[in-house]
C-alpha cells in the first residue's frame, strides 16, 4: 500500500509539472493580452508533433527536437499576436473567437500532415530509477519534472529581476500607464506570446513520448488548463502553479484509486467548490479594471 | 518654445472634447492649465502624450512634430507624464515601479544614481522600497508616480491633478517638490482643479472652458482676473 501511495505521488508530481507549464502560459497570455487563448491546447499539440516530425521521423536528437518545439510554437504565438490579437486588441471577444479559428487550423494541419491516428514515439530512454521497492520514476518523466522546474524558475527570475519582466507585469496591470513609461505594448505582447505559447509547446514536446500524440489531444488539455486557472485565480501566475499541483494530485489520486472519469468529475467539482467559496480563485485579488 | 500645441481638436466617439486648443510651453518654469471638470485639461495632456489621437491640429516638441507618435515614442522624445489618479502599478514593489520609469534608459550607473536621488527626495519611499505599491497611502503613491516619471530623465514633465484626493499638508509637500523639480531645470505643465495652488506655483496659465482656451496670461495676472476669481478661486 505504501508503495502504491508513493508511486501515485511520483505520478502526480509528473502531472503537476507539465500541467503547470501549460497553465502558466495560458495565464501569462491572459494577463498581458486580456484574451483567453482557446488555441492553447493546440499549441501543446503542435509542440508534441514537432517531436513526432523531428525526432521520430527525421531522427533529430530528442533534446534538439524539444528545443525546436519551444521555438516553433513560440513563433506560432508571435504569429497569433500579429495576425489576430493585435488587430483585435480592443475586442477581447473577437480575440477569443479568432483563437478558436486558429485552433481548427492547427488541428486540420496536423491531420493533413500526420493523419488522425495516434503517433507512437519510441522513448529516447527506457532507463528508470527505482526510488524504493516498487516505486519507479522513469528518466523520461524525471526529465519532464526537471525541465518544468527549470523553465518556471527561469520565468520567475525573468519577471522579478529583469526590466522586461517588470515591463510585462506593468503591462498586465495598467497598459496605458505602462505606455507612459516608454514601454512598447507591441514589443511586450510579442514577448509574452512567445513565452506563453512556447511553454505550451515545450510541455507538448517533453511529454510527446509518454502520451502518444493525436491531432485532437489539445481538447482535454485546454479543459484541464481552464480548471486550473480558475482555481488559481485568473491572471495569477503563482496561483496557476499551486492550482496545477493541487489539481494534479487530486486527479492522479482519484484516477489511481477510482477511475479516470470520476477524476474528471472531481476536478470539475473542485473548480465549482472554489468558485462558490472564493469566486476570484485561491490566489485571486479584487477584480482589476 | 519647447512644446507647442497648435489648434488641436479631439473627439471622443463623435463628441468634441477639444475645439481648437493652442498652447506654448517654454524651456523653463511652470505652465498651468486650470478649468472645471470636463473642460478638456486631461484630454490636452493625453493628446500630448499620444494616448489620445487628435483629429486636427499639430503638436510640436523641441522642433519635431509628435502628434503622430505612439505613447512610448513620445516618452522616448523626453516627455514624461504623471497621469490623473497616479496610475502606479499596484502589484509591483515601490522600487520596481520607479525602475519601470527608466525603461528606455540603458545607462545603468546613472539609473542607480537617479534612484538614490529619488529615495533621498522621498525618504519614506526608501523605507518602503520592497513593499507592494498598493499598500502605500495616497500621498506616498503620488510620490511614487512623480518619482517614476523623473526616472525617465524627462525634458518636460506633465502633471495631471497631483493634488487630487490628498490632505492639505501633503499637497504642500507635493507643491514643494514641484518647485524643486523646476529649479533643477525640468519645465512642468501642471493640470489642476485647485486653481489657487496652480496659480501660486505657475509662471503662465491657461484657462480651459468646454474644450477651448478662454483666457491665458501670466499666472499673477490671472490670479487677479475678476472672472478667474469668481469662477475658480471662490472669492
Amino acid at each position: 500500500m505504501t508503495e502504491l501511495l508513493l508511486q501515485t505521488v511520483v505520478n502526480a508530481v509528473y502531472a503537476a509539472s507539465y500541467m503547470s507549464l501549460i497553465a502558466v502560459g495560458l495565464v501569462l497570455i491572459f494577463g498581458v493580452m486580456g484574451v483567453i487563448n482557446f488555441a492553447h491546447g493546440e499549441l501543446y499539440m503542435a509542440g508534441a508533433y514537432t517531436v513526432v516530425a523531428l525526432y521520430s521521423q527525421m531522427n533529430v536528437p530528442f533534446l534538439a527536437a524539444v528545443a525546436a518545439g519551444l521555438i516553433f510554437v513560440g513563433a506560432l504565438g508571435i504569429l497569433m499576436e500579429y495576425a489576430f490579437f493585435r488587430p483585435l486588441r480592443d475586442n477581447p471577444l473577437g480575440g477569443l473567437i479568432a483563437s478558436i479559428g486558429f485552433l481548427l487550423i492547427l488541428q486540420t494541419t496536423a491531420v493533413l500532415g500526420f493523419g488522425v491516428r495516434m503517433a507512437h514515439i519510441k522513448p529516447p530512454t527506457q532507463a528508470k530509477i527505482e526510488l524504493m521497492e516498487g516505486v519507479v520514476l522513469t528518466h523520461q518523466r524525471l526529465f519532464v519534472i526537471v525541465a518544468a522546474i527549470a523553465l518556471l524558475s527561469a520565468l520567475y527570475v525573468f519577471l522579478r529581476k529583469t526590466k522586461f519582466g517588470w515591463a510585462m507585469r506593468a503591462c498586465a496591470q495598467d497598459k496605458e500607464a505602462a505606455a507612459l513609461q516608454g514601454i512598447s505594448l507591441n514589443q511586450i505582447t510579442r514577448i509574452a506570446m512567445f513565452i506563453g505559447a512556447g511553454l505550451a509547446g515545450v510541455a507538448g514536446a517533453l511529454t510527446a513520448p509518454l502520451v502518444s500524440p493525436t491531432p485532437y489531444m489539445g481538447h482535454s488539455v485546454i479543459v484541464t488548463a481552464f480548471i486550473i486557472i480558475i482555481v488559481g485565480g485568473i491572471g495569477q501566475l503563482e496561483g496557476a502553479v499551486v492550482a496545477a499541483i493541487l489539481y494534479a494530485f487530486v486527479h492522479t489520486f482519484v484516477t489511481t484509486f477510482f477511475d479516470g472519469v470520476v477524476a474528471d468529475i472531481v476536478g470539475l467539482v473542485l473548480m465549482l467548490v472554489v468558485l462558490v467559496i472564493k469566486p476570484t480563485g485561491l490566489f485571486g485579488a479584487k477584480e482589476r479594471a | 518654445m519647447l512644446l507647442e500645441i497648435r489648434d488641436i481638436h479631439v473627439h471622443y466617439s463623435g463628441v468634441a472634447a477639444l475645439k481648437g486648443v493652442s498652447m506654448q510651453v517654454p524651456e523653463d518654469g511652470i505652465v498651468t492649465i486650470i478649468g472645471a471638470n470636463g473642460a478638456g485639461k486631461s484630454t490636452t495632456l493625453r493628446a500630448v502624450s499620444g494616448l489620445t489621437s487628435i483629429s486636427s491640429g499639430e503638436i510640436w516638441f523641441a522642433g519635431e512634430r509628435i502628434d503622430t507618435l505612439t505613447a512610448d515614442k513620445v516618452v522616448a522624445r523626453g516627455i514624461a507624464q504623471v497621469p490623473e489618479g497616479r496610475r502606479i502599478f499596484p502589484d509591483l514593489t515601490v522600487e520596481e515601479n520607479l525602475r519601470t520609469g527608466a525603461f528606455l534608459r540603458s545607462d545603468k550607473s546613472d539609473i542607480e544614481h537617479d534612484l538614490e536621488k529619488i529615495f533621498n527626495r522621498f525618504p519614506r519611499l526608501r523605507e518602503r522600497r520592497r513593499q507592494w505599491a498598493k499598500t502605500l497611502s495616497g500621498g506616498e503613491q503620488q510620490m511614487v508616480a512623480i518619482g517614476r516619471a523623473l526616472m525617465a530623465r524627462p525634458r518636460l514633465l506633465l502633471l495631471d491633478e497631483p493634488s487630487m484626493g490628498l490632505a492639505p499638508v501633503v499637497i504642500q509637500e507635493i507643491a514643494r517638490i514641484i518647485r524643486e523639480i523646476v529649479r533643477e531645470g525640468v519645465p512642468v505643465v501642471l493640470v489642476e482643479q485647485n486653481a489657487e495652488l496652480a496659480l501660486g506655483l505657475a509662471n503662465y496659465a491657461y484657462v480651459l472652458e468646454t474644450g477651448s482656451v478662454s483666457l491665458d496670461g501670466a499666472a499673477d495676472n490671472l490670479h487677479e482676473n475678476e472672472h478667474v476669481k469668481r469662477a475658480y478661486l471662490g472669492v
